[in-house]
């Protein structure tokens, strides 16, 4: 028989059965009908009907080989693990310290740490009341980067840098030649990437391009983009969306790069992504093998991309924040497995999973212990990361993934036709709507939660049960005072004299419109502050104008 | 008889990113006819400037990374220095529970923390009717 006579034959055995079935759904007029997070029917039943057309080895390949459909290492996990990469980040660089180097005892295997560059303004200053070590761990100086680090071997881990702050990317990089570390053998990311707009005189997208550019001839194993659309899935947006905007964002980093001259085969293998993991397990699992296989294409076909690396798409997980409930709020370690479950059957190289109590506060040192065990369980004690993409070859899980790559390839094209300016505008407006929307669906009970809008439950039961949260994070306010002390004694020891030197040196390179990274190092070595440097380069183009055009995203500027 | 006056909410935060809570919020809002001013990231004395040119009847104050009891605080000081008393500050995010009866000691009229729902949050503001500057 041949393959269209087959497919013919389970067409009419697919049609005997959807009678059958229609006549049992009628029996269950409470079966609703459910869609996927982009509104096409999520049906109840896939079947090779639904593959038809597809060709394995145009379409899945193998692990490691284009379209890289089924991974980017040919030997999965088994070879190379993903990156257990909690995010830490509280108090000031010795909490932060102290905490990472538990973790790191507790069989962490990255380093994440978010609040670097948070602030454009001091310790000191009225404008850091009430934020100092709250989200995150607070950075003035140099002197803070070496406290972070101490006891840190740097040529051991790979190093994630949450945010795009240049000053702290040139701290992190003065620390390792600090240490004698060649940077050839440095490894980490930072989450840099070139907004839509680009470049042009005294726009914040210059600094990004000179990350870019600074890694592609410096820093060989660094990753100098992480295309973050997490955020603005954590809007509330769709998975499509999240796949479109990831893409969008990618290929604003390599026109910029291509611009300025960079190859191809340069700058596309350092650029990577971070993605979120929903609610919607297997449409999840289908989104990172759709995203993998669209970055494989673009790079080749559009860009002619010929090295192999150029082709993969390598991305870090954190799990959702939006999915999980003050309510009951115990029930967040499950969501949260779930999240994580689905971003291993999807292949991540490195994940943080959100502990259950983020949705009150910085999570404890036992509630971020929980969630790295979260992911060692899966990683050991499940078979989850022994086979290669185990849910390959699935009917469900092959017509998702085409379905997720095609809506998400005709919202790029959208995007792409609109223009840079646009695209970003309709990008944040759809999220703001989806946020909406998502939200209504929870309030309604359109869209159900467990222990928010069904099996409710009042907060002394939930105590009684013992179900509750238990100790939550506190804030210790003198953690500011300490900060302070600290910037004050690198002021009192720093030499003036150099300060003085690197600051003209500084904010001649930035009207230049020179690299800023090397003379960003050399103002940082001499213990120059985040909030000195952010005042002096305001200076020269006017942060009023800098903060037009961001709005929010100021504070992560420098 | 003077036209009922369309109630007005400033809407502020107190940290740049992790919108999502804010834009939603500010939504739900204006679906209910409130006009909402959205005032981005801001520091208590550019808040209160914002409150008075904008001639609002609420700040609402969205805290994620901040010290909700040092910087509300703050910003109730300011409002006063500025004669703005009449101004209802609202608060939402991450709060931690036992701060509630202190906040609303300093006179923030009401705390929205995760879980809260967007009718409860729109209720509330219109529940309350706007007290105009001038009345006694």
């Amino acid at each position: 028989m041949s393959e269209e006579e087959k497919l013919r034959e389970i067409e009419k055995a697919q049609e005997e059965y959807e009678r059958l079935a229609v006549q049992f759904f009628s029996r269950y007029p409470q079966v609703r009908e459910r869609r996927t997070t982009f509104g096409l029917p999520l049906k109840s039943l896939y079947t090779p009907l639904d593959v038809a057309g597809g060709d394995y080895l145009r379409d899945l390949g193998f692990p490691g080989g284009y379209p890289l459909t089924r991974g980017v290492s040919p030997l999965g996990y088994r070879a190379k693990e993903w990156t257990r990469r909690q995010v830490v980040g509280l108090g000031t660089a010795e909490e932060t310290n102290e905490r990472l180097r538990y973790l790191l005892e507790q069989g962490q295997t990255g380093f994440s740490v978010c609040g670097m560059g948070y602030a454009a303004y001091e310790s000191s200053d009225e404008r850091s009341l009430g934020i100092l070590g709250r989200g995150g761990v607070w950075i003035d100086t140099l002197y803070d980067i070496e406290t972070l680090f101490q006891g840190i071997d740097m040529e051991q881990i790979t190093i994630n840098q949450i945010g795009e702050s240049v000053a702290i990317f040139a701290m992190i990089l003065s620390e390792a030649r600090r240490r004698g570390i060649p940077f050839a053998n440095l490894r980490g990311t930072i989450q840099n990437v070139v907004l839509p707009g680009g470049e042009g005189p005294g726009l914040r997208g210059n600094h990004g391009v000179d990350v870019v550019e600074y890694c592609c001839h410096n820093l060989p194993r660094w990753n100098h983009t992480s295309v973050s659309a997490r955020d603005v899935r954590e809007q509330g947006i769709s998975s499509v969306q999240e796949i479109a905007m990831s893409m969008y964002g990618g290929l604003c980093t390599i026109n910029a790069a291509l611009a300025r001259g960079i190859d191809i085969d340069v700058v596309a293998p350092r650029v990577t992504f971070f993605l979120s993991a929903e609610d919607e397990f297997l449409e999840e699992v289908a989104k990172y093998r759709a995203a993998r296989r669209m970055w494989a294409r673009l790079m080749r076909e559009r860009f002619g991309a010929k090295d192999p690396r150029s082709w993969l798409m390598r991305f870090h997980v954190q799990t959702s924040a939006i999915s999980l409930t003050a309510q009951q709020p115990l029930q967040n370690v499950i969501r949260s497995t779930i999240h994580a479950l689905a971003a291993v059957l999807g292949g991540a190289q490195s994940m943080s999973v959100n502990s259950f109590d983020e949705v009150l506060a910085i999570p404890t040192e036992a509630a971020a212990i929980l969630s790295l065990r979260t992911q060692q369980i899966i990683l050991h004690e499940t078979d989850a990361a022994v086979v290669i993409d185990p849910l390959g070859g699935s009917y469900c899980i092959e017509a998702l993934t085409s379905q997720l790559e095609d809506e998400g390839g005709k919202l790029l094209a959208h995007l792409e036709e609109m223009g840079a300016e646009k695209a970003w505008a309709y990008i944040w407006e759809e999220a703001h709507q989806a946020g909406y929307r998502r939200q209504q669906a929870v309030d309604t009970g359109e869209r159900a939660v467990v222990g928010v809008n069904c099996y409710m439950m009042e907060e002394e039961e939930e105590k009684a049960l013992g179900l509750d949260v238990g100790q939550v994070f506190e804030y210790d306010p003198t953690w500011r005072d300490k900060q302070i002390a600290r910037l004050e004694k690198v002021k009192r020891e720093r030499d003036a004299q150099k300060v003085e030197a690197a600051k003209k040196r500084l904010v001649e390179a930035y009207r230049a419109r020179e690299n800023i990274v090397e003379p960003m190092m050399e103002a940082v070595q001499t213990y120059l502050s985040i909030g000195e440097i952010v005042e002096l380069l305001a200076g020269v183009h006017g942060l009023d104008e800098l903060e037009k055009r961001h709005g929010f995203y100021l504070s992560f500027l420098y | 008889m003077t036209e009922k006056k369309k109630t007005r909410f400033l809407l502020v935060a107190d940290t740049p990113g992790h919108t999502t809570g804010y834009y939603v919020v500010a939504r739900a809002l204006r679906e209910a006819g409130i006009e909402v001013i959205l005032g981005g990231f801001q520091q208590p004395s550019g808040m209160v400037e914002a409150a008075a040119q904008e001639d609002v009847d609420y700040i609402g104050y969205r805290i994620m990374d901040r010290e909700p009891r040092l910087v509300v605080s703050l910003l109730m000081e300011r409002l006063k220095e500025r004669g703005l008393e009449h101004v209802q500050v609202v608060v939402g995010g991450i709060i931690p529970k036992q701060d509630i009866p202190k906040l609303k000691a300093m006179g923030v009229g009401e705390v929205f923390r995760p879980g809260a729902k967007l009718t409860d949050i729109v209720a509330y503001v219109k529940g309350h009717a706007p007290k105009s500057a001038g009345s006694a």
